[in-house]
């Protein structure tokens, strides 16, 4: 119970410091995907050859930048905490694990609006929708994973945040969001299908844009990811933790 | 284990990996072809025993391991070998300010650190005694932290660790930065505290305050104790260092 108290307390910090000083605040979350939406509109919309394009972008854009945002901000959460993690005797863990609860809120708020102003995009509101809550489950548990990796190396390599910014948008342009999966080169489908991202976007869109519900296929898959991902980052993160208050 | 013993150290080693030779980051690990980390240690084979309402002083050269001695005892760093026995609760380790968040303001890292500690949100006594004791002003406590002097974050520091009503107290540097009138005010504190029966773990490089506050004192050298006695006599021997 302690625990619990502890964490919405980091998680709350977390909010509160990432909108500190800033005069929109909350409402950067969402002009990020508002501008890419309509860079892609721009771009790609005219010959996409994708129906209702607009939902299918915003509804693989959303997923993305939670995943973008949570890993840009956790892998700095351990070196960032040295202050608490000198003076307190709390687990590590919990800076990471913070972080990705704070932006799943963030997440959650813009999921709210995104179901509102989806309405005048065609959207087709049913029961099914609710499936997006199993999907954001697994994706959160996959990122609070690499969230641990990222986090713990860092402290001992200060590249890792580094070169963490720099593959992000490389990620992002192999992850089918402004595009259809069907424009890739059969040739080089092999790359998307290395990327973990697109599993979870994929089996999101599935739920929010597609006619029908995903394959159970698509579940299993992103669960051993998931599972995959966390099992890692559980790992190396455990092994490095008693070393940070020397290292950083 | 004896109920009036309440911290027990046996044989306690703490090392920490080194960075070798600077490596920080990938392109010189990568250029180097050397191990990145060796092993130093910084506590070699410390044991002792402080009893329930001792106050114990530490003293030692900087660099000595006193920060880390009590950072062992808290547990907030886990030692490599050696058993840390503890038998009540903490207040945290607020060195010079240290856990505040800097873009925070006052009162958001006093609740920030209450809920951490423990201690729940609607405790509003525990705010009031803090901001009575730190005899900051309400505008003060609504600024960020970042704002304020370096004696102004010792304050706050000071007044939040003293806020949860733990069995020991520890004291890292805590004096240092306050002007005169908050030293006094917070020796007297620290008095009471004692007086109270509650245990305190003080490290100081200010002999007089350690003969002030503690009955005991040890004498870290290189992470080792080389002197335990009565703390009049242990800062006799810490002066002699110099």
């Amino acid at each position: 119970m302690q625990n619990i108290t502890r964490i919405y307390a980091l998680s709350k910090r977390n909010i509160i410091l990432r909108y500190k000083n800033s005069l929109i605040g909350f409402f950067w979350g969402f002009f990020k995907p508002l501008l890419y939406l309509l860079i892609f509109i721009v771009i790609f919309k005219h010959n996409s050859g994708i129906p209702n394009y607009i939902l299918f972008v915003t509804s693989g854009l959303i997923l993305w930048f939670f995943f973008s945002n949570v890993t840009g901000q956790s892998v700095g959460s351990i070196v960032g905490s040295v202050g608490l993690l000198k003076s307190l005797n709390i687990p590590s863990y919990f800076f990471p694990l913070s972080e990705t609860i704070g932006e799943l809120f963030n997440l959650l708020l813009t999921l709210l609006i995104f179901f509102i102003i989806m309405f005048w995009f065609g959207m087709d509101y049913n029961i099914r929708l609710l499936l997006i809550f199993p999907c954001i489950l697994l994706f959160a548990v996959f990122a609070l994973g690499l969230n641990l990796f990222l986090s713990s190396v860092n402290v001992f390599f200060r590249d890792i945040s580094i070169i963490w910014n720099t593959i992000q948008p490389a990620l992002f342009f192999m992850t089918p969001i402004g595009y259809a999966e069907s424009s890739i080169d059969p040739k080089y489908k092999f790359f998307i299908n290395c990327n973990p991202i697109y599993y979870f976007i994929k089996l999101g869109r599935s739920i929010l844009y597609d006619p029908v519900a995903p394959s159970l296929q698509q579940w299993g898959n992103c669960l051993i990811i998931c599972i995959g991902m966390y099992a890692i980052g559980h790992f190396v993160f455990s092994r490095l933790k008693n070393q940070f208050i020397s290292a950083i | 284990m004896n109920s009036d013993i309440i911290i027990k150290l046996e044989n306690v080693h703490v090392s920490f990996w080194q960075n070798n030779v600077g490596v920080y980051s990938l392109k010189d690990l990568i250029t180097q072809r050397k191990s990145p980390f060796k092993s130093k240690t910084i506590i070699n084979d410390i044991s002792f025993e402080v009893k329930r309402g001792e106050s114990l002083g530490i003293v030692g050269r900087n660099g000595s391991g006193k920060s880390t001695l009590l950072r062992t005892i808290a547990g907030i760093i886990k030692p490599k070998a050696g058993i840390v026995t503890v038998n009540g609760t903490f207040a945290p380790i607020l060195a010079i300010g240290a856990g505040l968040e800097q873009e925070l303001t006052g009162y958001e890292n006093i609740t920030l650190l209450l809920s951490l500690y423990g201690i729940p949100r609607k405790n509003t006594n525990a705010v009031a005694n803090i901001r009575e004791f730190s005899e900051l002003s309400d505008e003060a406590l609504r600024m960020p932290v970042k704002q304020y002097s370096s004696g102004m974050v010792a304050r706050l520091a000071f007044s939040i660790s003293l806020a949860n009503d733990s069995d020991i107290l520890i004291i890292d540097e805590v004096l240092a930065v306050g002007d005169q009138g908050f030293q006094i005010k917070c020796v007297e504190k620290i008095r009471q505290i004692k007086n109270q029966g509650k245990t305190i773990l003080f490290v100081s490089h200010f002999p007089d305050g350690v003969r002030d506050i503690c009955d005991n004192a040890i004498l870290l050298e290189q992470g080792e104790i080389t002197h335990r006695g009565l703390a009049a006599d242990i800062c006799e021997q810490y002066k002699m260092l110099f």
